[in-house]
């Protein structure tokens, strides 16, 4: 029963969703100039997918992860989270929200604040969100570092970003992320940082995390192969227009638009 | 003709907590026209070896031990004005954010003109503009595109600006440090062809920096594996890649995703990094591999010839139990 609800209403789902960045005019140039940054985008995401974004860079694909988290507005369009919309969140509700939706970004340099601990790092958002006293929420957050293979995770709590290599600093990004047991989780090329071996670790604990918690992930990457090995469905996106979108194995065995044949085409291989 | 000969060569960065040994007794040949491909994971000595090539190392980091024949000159044992007439002419290096490689107030066409000008001082203006006209041809951007200044070129376009720039003073030797690792893949592909075209018309050899196997596996010839400061395998790319030999090279290939990997493929167990300060003088490998020999964390292994192109950093336990998987 649950199953067949679930299947009526998608987690995320967005009808006609456009983006359009102005340019305004400066004193070196004239007039308004528009960037068409997503056009009439159609998308929707069962709980519990993994589903990838693939695209070429300037495609839109971030765009559309910045505008699942709700930091930027669409131009047009309606979003719609459990199947309610949410254009026009605010306060409470938009705070709420957010503590549903997190994201894992790029670049685990950048994302970690050098002055935070680990500890510090992960309890912000269960402290900004008013969950758990001090000892829960400690013990919350070493059992978060734990899941995502930091382990023994008291050893790495009160230990600051500078002192982790790239992949772990990205599995701190992932336990801040997982921390509020989100529903929908964004991962903007979380591996296109790291090392090929440190890669498919993480994926692989992803996939677990997944499992374990039944979360959705809208996976972003310009990588066909990453995104096949771990979505079960894929959407290409060129230049802000969604041009192929279905199951993983399909979009890649049977690809029906050039973009996508090109895409697959220019994947470097491993055969001489 | 063999055109760079790198014998026992060591380098090590001074650090507060001691001497890191960044590279570590490391020997390789390279031919005139050739292509030589280091693979490995970052801080595994890679960019080192390029940045020692071009006599750009840091303050803090020294030759410890070894040398570097380049044409019969002993790079090892250059001074800094000698680097100076060296650098560019001979060997030139395109390195790997082409976003930060230019400067964003001077024309791209200037950038490079400047490359043949500092080597060339005799050389008259309008050949200069001539040769990178020419230079620019090559790299397939469009003449009129030659007065931008480089936040108006995209991110492939700067990497060709770059490449442009490298064959500037027509180099013997062009070392390439990950240059297409932050583009995307299909500017990726392009200046992969573009690479290769330039090797085979100006019969340049080149030095090909990477963590990505592929990558690698498409430009070189000849392919050298690294961890932990010490090349573990090297060999031709058939021989490297299709009969791995070296339990690290398998895991490398084991971990790398292409669109025809299985769902369920075997993920590595690759533990911490080996540090590079307190080494033990034995295999730098061994804390992650799959033998368990006691030898090899205080004994370095031999180099073990497995064809006459094909060899292994690897003692014959390993090699030999790896044979019966």
């Amino acid at each position: 029963m649950i199953e067949n609800d679930n299947k009526l209403t998608p987690i995320i789902e967005l009808n006609g969703i456009t983006k359009e960045y102005c340019a305004k005019a400066t004193f070196f140039s004239k007039g308004y100039t528009s960037v068409m940054a997503l056009d009439n985008i159609n998308l929707a995401i069962q709980k519990g997918d993994i589903f990838g974004l693939v695209g070429q860079s300037g495609s839109g694909k971030t765009t559309l992860g910045r505008l699942l988290l709700k930091l930027e507005s669409p131009t047009k369009g309606i979003m719609k989270f459990n199947g309610k919309s949410i254009n026009d969140l605010k306060g409470k509700g938009l705070k709420t929200y957010r503590s549903k939706v997190q994201m894992i970004f790029q670049d685990p340099y950048q994302s970690l604040n050098p002055h935070l601990s680990i500890a510090e790092t992960i309890l912000e958002p269960l402290i900004v969100n008013k969950i758990g006293d001090h000892n829960s929420r400690k013990e919350k957050a070493i059992e978060t570092l734990d899941t995502v293979g930091l382990t023994p995770g008291k050893e790495y709590y009160d230990r600051y970003p500078h002192q982790l290599s790239g992949g772990q600093r990205q599995r701190v990004a992932i336990a801040r992320a997982i921390v509020l047991d989100p529903e929908f989780i964004v991962a903007d090329e979380p591996t296109s940082m790291l090392d090929a071996t440190i890669a498919i670790q993480l994926f692989k604990l992803l996939q677990q995390i997944k499992e374990k918690y039944n979360m959705t992930f809208f996976f972003i990457t310009h990588n066909l192969a990453a995104a096949k090995y771990l979505c079960n469905k894929i959407a290409v996106i060129h230049n802000g227009i969604i041009v192929e979108n279905g199951p993983s194995d399909q979009v890649i065995q049977h690809p029906e638009h050039p973009y996508t044949k090109q895409l697959i085409q220019a994947q470097p291989k491993l055969n001489f | 003709m063999t055109l760079l000969k790198v014998e026992n060569l060591s380098v090590g960065y001074k650090t507060k907590k001691g001497l890191l040994n960044a590279v570590n007794n490391i020997s390789f040949t390279l031919e005139q026209g050739k292509s030589l491909g280091f693979v490995g994971e970052s801080g595994c000595g890679k960019t080192t070896i390029g940045m020692t090539l071009m006599g750009l190392l840091p303050e803090n980091a020294n030759i410890l031990q070894g040398d570097i024949y380049f044409n019969g000159s002993n790079l090892a044992h250059f001074n800094d004005e000698k680097w100076r007439n060296f650098r560019g002419k001979e060997i030139s290096m395109i390195f790997q954010a082409a976003m930060n490689a230019m400067n964003p107030v001077i024309r791209v066409d200037e950038q490079v003109m400047e490359a043949i000008e500092v080597h060339n001082p005799d050389m008259p203006r309008n050949e200069i503009h001539t040769k990178v006209k020419k230079l620019f041809n090559m790299v397939e951007i469009p003449e009129n595109r030659l007065k931008d200044y480089p936040h108006q070129y995209s991110g492939g376009m700067k990497q060709r600006a770059i490449i442009a720039m490298a064959l500037a003073c027509n180099p013997k030797l062009i070392i390439a440090d990950e240059p297409t690792t932050a583009l995307d893949a299909i500017v990726q592909d392009q200046i992969l062809k573009e690479i290769k075209e330039i090797k085979k018309g100006l019969n340049t050899s080149i030095i090909f920096i990477s963590h990505d196997i592929a990558v690698v596996a498409d430009v070189c010839e000849d392919i050298c594996v690294m961890y932990g400061g010490q090349i573990v395998e090297k060999g031709k790319r058939e021989e490297v890649f299709k009969y791995p030999r070296h339990p690290y090279t398998k895991t490398l290939l084991a971990s790398y995703l292409n669109l025809d990997s299985d769902k369920d493929i075997k993920v590595p167990e690759i533990q911490k990094p080996p540090n590079l300060i307190t080494l033990t003088g034995g295999c730098n490998f061994s804390a992650s591999c799959i033998c368990k020999s006691k030898n090899c964390i205080n004994h370095a292994p031999e180099w073990v010839n497995l064809s006459p192109t094909h060899q292994a950093f690897c003692c014959e336990e390993t090699l030999g139990k790896d044979k019966n998987d």
